[in-house]
């Protein structure tokens, strides 16, 4: 069972970057037939609004790369000093190379560093965090870049109500490093593959290559239109799986690291919608105050961008340069993939929100 | 297990714009207006919650009325 403890390393900075564009769910009236009350309902109960969308010539890695050079200017750290580079993406830029690999060019890091991608979209920030945490612990790296990004909205058909609406797209990046003085992190991950057909984009891989069948639009039972090449959601499952897994998660996580829930400072979920956190929210019986939940309904759900930006967008302030901040982290979703974390941010030096494009 | 009456409060409270005392036993809940993918989610979360009972959207979709998904609850609440 993947929990371990480690406590080598700290999160000196989060940087979060998200496009312009932004889309509004009340300008989609046509897509839900004019039925202004389910819009509303919507708005109200799900946290569906407002949501930041890239153009055709946006990748993941180009968000990805903004957010990283400004962390690292901003922090005052040469590329060429960080040891490796993981790339969260389920988006990315070439079936190959990987992600970090065209990201390691163009962020200018040295040949002596490693770079590879993690292909995980809702819970990959914690498996990234672990898996840069673990690089540290294990020796030969002082410093990890960690990169998490996702373009959804480039992936969803826009005659899909089941998905359409939510999707969002951010990159983030979050520097890693060595310290002497750093508290424990307390780690635990899961998964469950028989749910894989429950969030999948079924064609256009190896199982069911790219055809003239895969890209023929069909609308479901719902009414919903996609082809098999679009993102399929399968939303009651989802929020079944979530609504199960994440609570037991947590408690299982809190009882691992020997604190109770008023330890933590805040419970920072992927931000699936605030309907599902809402939930898992009550089920602990966690202080709301303590759980951001609007970054949906400014954003939308940006997949393995979606906790970085809770993160820089609603708890940036606070966060940044308070003494201590003992933060849990947990991503849920496509896999079925879930992983939560429990880390101090009391050398968190820079946690920002930043528009793409960025000023130079 | 609650009565059949407090079955149909707690899904008439669960679904976003159903006023009280609308429902009854037949109501064949599929056909209300207000069945959406957002109503399949408030009455999973409920009959969860309430109940401690958990139904996937395909069941919901065959037991159809109010009365039949009362009896799947029970059911299931008793095994």
């Amino acid at each position: 069972m993947p929990k371990c403890t480690l406590d080598q390393a700290e999160i000196r900075g989060i940087v979060t970057c998200v496009p312009t564009i932004e889309k509004c769910i009340d300008d989609e009236v046509e897509l839900f037939g004019g039925n202004r009350k389910q819009i509303a309902r919507l708005k109200k109960t799900i946290g569906l609004d407002k949501r930041r969308v890239v153009d055709a010539q946006t990748t993941a890695a180009d968000l990805c790369d903004a957010a990283a050079k400004y962390l690292l200017r901003q922090l005052e750290c040469a590329a060429t000093d960080v040891d490796a580079l993981i790339c969260v993406t389920q988006t990315p830029d070439y079936p190959q190379p990987c992600n970090a690999a065209v990201l390691h060019g163009r962020l200018g890091l040295s040949t002596e560093s490693a770079a590879l991608d993690v292909n995980l979209g809702c819970s990959g920030y914690v498996y990234g965090l672990w898996l840069a945490q673990m690089m540290v612990a294990a020796g030969g790296c002082e410093r990890v870049l960690l990169l998490a990004g996702d373009t959804i909205s480039r992936i969803v058909h826009p005659k899909d109500r089941a998905v359409a609406p939510l999707f969002g797209d951010g990159g983030s990046a979050t520097l890693i490093e060595r310290s002497d003085r750093s508290t424990s992190a307390w780690f635990s991950l899961q998964t469950d593959g028989a749910g894989f057909q429950n969030l999948i984009v079924p064609a256009g891989g190896f199982r069911q290559p790219s055809s003239p069948q895969t890209q023929e639009e069909q609308t479901d039972a719902a009414g919903n239109c996609r082809t098999l090449e679009h993102l399929l959601m399968d939303g009651a499952e989802i929020f079944n799986f979530s609504i199960k897994v994440e609570p037991q998660s947590v408690s299982e996580l809190l009882d691992y690291a020997n604190l109770g829930p008023g330890a933590v400072d805040y419970f920072v979920f992927h931000q699936a919608n605030r309907y599902i956190l809402g939930n898992i929210a009550k089920r602990l019986k966690l202080d709301p105050a303590k759980v951001p939940m609007r970054t949906v309904e400014q954003y939308g759900n940006q997949s393995s961008a979606s906790i970085p930006c809770a993160l820089c967008g609603e708890l940036g302030a606070v966060l940044q340069g308070a003494s201590t901040q003992r933060v849990l982290l947990s991503g849920f979703g496509v896999g079925l993939s879930w992983a939560s974390a429990l880390v101090d941010m009391s050398a968190l030096q820079l946690c920002e929100l930043i528009d793409y494009p960025t000023a130079e | 297990m609650t009565t059949l009456e407090t079955f149909i409060e707690h899904f008439e409270d669960a679904v976003e714009d159903v006023a009280p005392g609308t429902l009854s036993a037949d109501t064949k809940y599929l056909e209300l207006e207000v069945w959406d993918s957002l109503a399949v989610l408030t009455v999973i979360a409920m009959l969860n919650a309430e109940y401690g009972v958990s139904i996937t959207a395909s069941q919901l979709k065959t037991l159809t009325t109010l009365s039949a998904l009362y009896e799947f609850v029970s059911a299931e609440k008793a095994s």
